[in-house]
Order: structure tokens, then C-alpha cells, then sequence
């Protein structure tokens, strides 16, 4: 008995102890005074599927659009290749049917889990789906000028009071911004801003701005939630060899 | 891209003393939460190295180049020369005039692995069809732009940043864009259902070195070209010391009862680049025709 009532006195501290930091905003701060954004996180949402509002279909989960103002400001002749991608989306789209790096910013909102590793001069982003990898240097450098293209850009990050937020250029013209064939060209320029709403919670925009395709820059924003599981770890999801395993037919390894 | 990336490197190697410092305990900075500070951009030397008496190289049988595989004039060796430049790693196990670190398999001695003898059998039998590949199992994890497990990274080549932050060490590697994440929380490893090309990591600081035990690999990752499948029964203890300012000495221990009948160990080290050198991308398999070329199209395309 008074080991049972000894349980309900520390079960009721446990209470009065986690109650009100559940409804706090109050997040954590790193050694350097900054917002604490590491962790495992993940988009709950279909963009990945399509940015804008969508109905449901088989196999295609229904969905809330993305964009500020629903529309995305295309110019004339790319909003039909946008019609075009649509169309051929099955095959075309370079994440889905190829498992090609998804570009930013498809990788936040994969349907995958990521990783920020934050220290003070240098940010990282893991994700999981094909292991993408951005470097995401805080030390007030800028894009360098002659790098080649890149899949996932070349980011550069910088403080806004508690918002981080990173600029990120220099991308190729291959990737989608989902599967319904919203694109871009090497011209993009995305400015990605992250914002915690609560320990657990970030809010995402990304200003996407290319004057070769949108008439003007467009926005888009979500949360992020956090992965809470207590063992929460990023995985593997190695689409390219998965694919390979399907397309070549191989016999099992090593048997 | 590459090029950028190699001449870093040349750089790096150009610049970085090779010999070390006299012996005196070095006393690393600390990060925020305490653990000895590592953090920095190295490349890594020397981890894969040769048996004593190991199989032909099937890659490159002659032993010759093995940095210039596309460049072989008889038709064989059908992968680009972005996967060949891999091959400096079979030269970990020698050691240059002057060098303090100890590069391959230190444990045994005499580099003669603890193989069961019908598992060294199988090997040497995969290995006489890689070249060209009979199929798809045959073809190595490089020129499939898989993760590369721990020890098909590159040695003496694509760098490696090591971030710190409270109750994790992360690897960043250049080559193809791949991570670890070493858990230092004290959380178990994963349920053995799950299997991983990098394996789970699970590390402590034990004074001024990252011990770090990783399970839960796949049975695809492989250990050098010669070694070139290990088993999903594999772990491993790595040992990463912070050896002065510029230079982590490291160890592996590998224990694959699958293979062998007792745990053997391989060294190398790593080496800090100049300053401002950054990682570049390496996509891999976005612009990769090398399947293709080896096997043809798919069926059914």
C-alpha cells in the first residue's frame, strides 16, 4: 500500500512535471544562444505529391495546396510544359520514376524523415530518401562563383533574429518540385526559412523565384513536425539500388 | 566537379605534415556538452588494405594501375573512371618511408586473415567473375552508386567532415553524399530485423577516443575489392583518437563470424584539409550509364 501510494505521488509529479511544458512554446537553445533545431523531423502533408490542392485518387492521398494564393505564376510556355510533365508524370518525374536527388525544396517535404545537425558555423540536413545531404555553411560566405550545377543547390545559411534561414542557388534544371510536373530551371533561386513554432514544431517557407518560368517569386509553407519516437533514427531508403534490384533482375547476393 | 575535388585534395595532401608530433599528450578543446572537439573536414588514409597473400585483383588482374581502370585498353573493366580512382585504397596496406600511422590489417600481424577456409574459397570463386560482371550481384557497390558501408568510402581522396553536437558525432562523407549519425545516448541498438549498408552506430568517448560499435548491417556491404562481400553477421568497434590537431588515429575491429573464425583489425587515419576546402556534391547515380553499359538495357524496356 504505501508503495502504491508512493507510485501515485511520483506518477503525480511526473504530471505537474510534464502538463505545462506540453502547452509551452518555450523551445531549447543551443551553447551559442540560437534556437535548437536538431533533430529528426518530417512534413506531414502531399506535397511531395502535388503543391496545390488536389482530390483524392487511387493510390493518390487527397490533399490542401501548399501555395500562398493557390497558384503558381507560370509564364506561358512553361505552364505547359508543366501540362506536359503532368501528363507524362508516371515516367518523367525524376524523383519518383528515377530516384534522382529530389532538389530543394521537394527534400523537406519527401513523404521521409530528415535530420538537422546544427553547430554553430555549419548546418546540415540528412534525409533519408537516397540519402540526400545538404552542407549548409553559417559563416557568412557566399555562393561561390564557377561551381557546376548541383541537384540539391549550393546553400548558404544566415541568422534572422530565430529564424534560419538559408539561400540556395546554383541548381541544375532536373528536378521537380513534386509529382505533378511543377518545375523549374537552372535560374532558381530558393530562400528556405525555418522558424520554430514550439519545441516540437517548425514553420517552413520556401520563396521560390526563377525568371525564366514564374512570371514573379511564389511561397510556399507548412509545419514540420517532430519525430518523437524516443529511438527516432533516419534509416535507409536507397531507391537507386532498390531500382536497380527491379530493373536487372539480379539473384539474391551472396547465397 | 571532380576536378575541383582532386585538386583540393592535392592541396590537402601537400599541405598536411605527415609525420607526427613528438610523443606528448594533446589536449583537444571541448564541445558545448563536454565531448573531447574533433570536428573539421579530413580525408582518410590508408583503412583498406591488402591480406598477405590475396586473390587477384579482378579488377585490374595485373595489378599495374589500379587507379586507371577505364583506361585499360583490352575491353575489360567496363566502369567510368569516377569509380576507378577507388583503387588508391589497395594501397593502404604499404606503409612510405617515414610514416608514423599504421595503415591496413594490423591484426594479425602477418595480415593473414582468420578466414574459414570455405568461405575464402567462395571468395576467390565471386571475385573470377566480376570482371566483366556475370550479373548484378557481381558488379561492385561503388559502380552502383550504393552507400558504401565503412570501409568503400575512399581513402586518400573524397573528404570527410566530422560535426559534433549534444549527444551525437556526425560523418559527413563527399563521396556520394553519404552520412552517419553515432548515437552517444546510450540508446540500443536496433531491432535485427532492420538491416543497414552503414549499420547502426552506437558511440562513447572513452577519454580523448569515439568508440563507436555498429550491428544491423546488410550483407551487401564489402570491405575492399578483394573482400568484396561481408555478411549481415558483421560488427565492428571502431576506435577513433584524437591524435593532435590535425590527425585522428583510427581502428577497426571487424567481427564477421560469417567469414572468419575470429575478430581481425584494420588501421588508418585521417587528416585535416586546409582551411575553406568544402564539400561539393557528388551525385552519383543520376548521371550514371554504367548498368546500363555493362547489361544493356533492361527487359521489358
Amino acid at each position: 500500500m504505501e508503495r502504491f501510494i508512493h507510485s501515485l505521488v511520483y506518477v503525480s509529479a511526473l504530471l505537474v512535471g510534464t502538463l505545462p511544458a506540453t502547452g509551452q512554446t518555450q523551445s531549447r537553445r543551443t551553447a551559442d544562444g540560437k534556437p535548437d533545431f536538431s533533430g529528426v523531423w518530417q512534413a506531414v502533408n502531399t506535397a511531395a505529391r502535388d503543391l496545390q490542392d488536389h482530390s483524392g485518387q487511387l493510390g493518390v492521398p487527397p490533399g490542401l495546396g501548399v501555395v500562398e494564393g493557390g497558384e503558381i505564376p507560370y509564364q506561358a510556355a512553361a505552364a505547359a510544359k508543366k501540362a506536359d510533365n503532368f501528363a507524362h508524370r508516371a515516367t518523367a518525374d525524376p524523383t519518383e520514376a528515377s530516384c534522382y536527388l529530389p532538389g530543394v525544396p521537394r527534400a523537406t517535404y519527401m513523404p521521409f524523415p530528415f535530420e538537422i545537425v546544427q553547430t554553430p558555423k555549419q548546418v546540415a540536413f540528412i534525409y533519408e530518401f537516397a540519402h540526400a545531404l545538404r552542407n549548409v555553411p553559417m559563416d557568412a560566405s557566399p555562393h561561390p562563383d564557377g561551381l557546376p550545377d548541383a541537384w540539391m543547390g549550393d546553400s548558404r545559411g544566415h541568422w534572422e533574429g530565430d529564424t534560419l534561414v538559408t539561400d540556395v542557388r546554383n541548381f541544375n534544371d532536373q528536378t521537380w518540385f513534386d509529382h505533378a510536373g511543377n518545375f523549374h530551371s537552372d535560374a532558381l533561386h530558393v530562400v528556405e526559412r525555418y522558424t520554430l513554432s514550439g519545441a516540437d514544431h517548425i514553420q517552413y517557407e520556401a520563396t521560390i523565384e526563377d525568371p525564366k518560368v514564374f512570371t514573379r517569386p511564389w511561397k510556399i509553407s507548412m509545419p514540420l513536425y517532430r519525430r518523437m519516437e524516443k529511438n527516432i533514427r533516419l534509416l535507409e531508403y536507397e531507391c537507386v539500388f532498390y531500382q536497380q534490384e527491379e530493373k536487372f533482375r539480379n539473384a539474391p547476393f551472396h547465397k | 566537379m571532380r576536378t575541383l575535388s582532386i585538386a583540393f585534395m592535392t592541396a590537402a595532401l601537400a599541405l598536411t605534415p605527415n609525420v607526427a608530433p613528438a610523443q606528448r599528450a594533446f589536449t583537444p578543446a571541448r564541445t558545448s556538452d563536454g565531448q573531447p572537439d574533433l570536428q573539421g573536414m579530413y580525408t582518410r588514409n590508408g583503412v583498406v588494405g591488402l591480406e598477405a597473400k590475396p586473390p587477384v585483383n579482378p579488377i585490374d588482374p595485373g595489378g599495374s594501375n589500379p587507379l586507371s581502370v577505364s583506361n585499360r585498353g583490352d575491353g575489360l573493366g567496363p566502369y567510368p573512371k569516377v569509380f576507378g580512382e577507388g583503387g588508391t585504397a589497395l594501397r593502404g596496406g604499404q606503409r612510405g618511408a617515414g610514416q608514423q600511422h599504421r595503415t591496413g590489417i594490423v591484426d594479425p600481424p602477418d595480415r593473414n586473415l582468420p578466414w574459414r577456409p570455405e568461405e575464402d574459397a567462395k571468395r576467390r570463386e565471386f571475385l573470377l567473375h566480376m570482371n566483366p560482371p556475370v550479373d548484378l550481384r557481381h558488379v561492385e557497390l561503388n559502380a552502383r552508386c550504393a552507400l558504401p558501408g565503412l570501409f568503400q568510402g575512399e581513402d586518400n581522396n573524397n573528404p570527410y567532415q566530422f560535426l559534433q553536437e549534444a549527444g551525437e558525432v556526425v560523418i559527413l562523407y563527399d563521396y556520394n553524399h553519404t552520412s552517419r549519425v553515432i548515437h552517444l545516448d546510450g540508446r540500443p541498438h536496433l531491432g535485427s530485423n532492420i538491416r543497414l549498408f552503414m549499420g547502426d552506430s552506437i558511440g562513447r568517448w572513452e577519454g580523448n577516443t569515439l568508440v563507436v560499435d555498429t550491428t544491423n548491417f546488410n550483407d551487401r556491404t564489402s570491405y575492399s575489392r578483394e573482400i568484396p562481400y561481408l555478411t549481415a553477421a558483421l560488427h565492428t568497434v571502431e576506435r577513433f583518437t584524437i591524435n593532435d590537431a590535425n590527425s585522428i588515429d583510427y581502428e577497426v575491429t571487424i567481427d564477421d563470424p560469417g567469414l572468419f573464425t575470429k575478430p581481425w583489425k584494420t588501421a588508418g587515419y585521417f587528416t585535416r584539409v586546409p582551411k575553406g576546402t568544402e564539400s561539393l556534391e557528388f551525385a552519383c547515380a543520376e548521371g550514371s550509364q554504367t548498368l546500363l553499359n555493362i547489361f544493356g538495357p533492361p527487359p521489358g524496356r
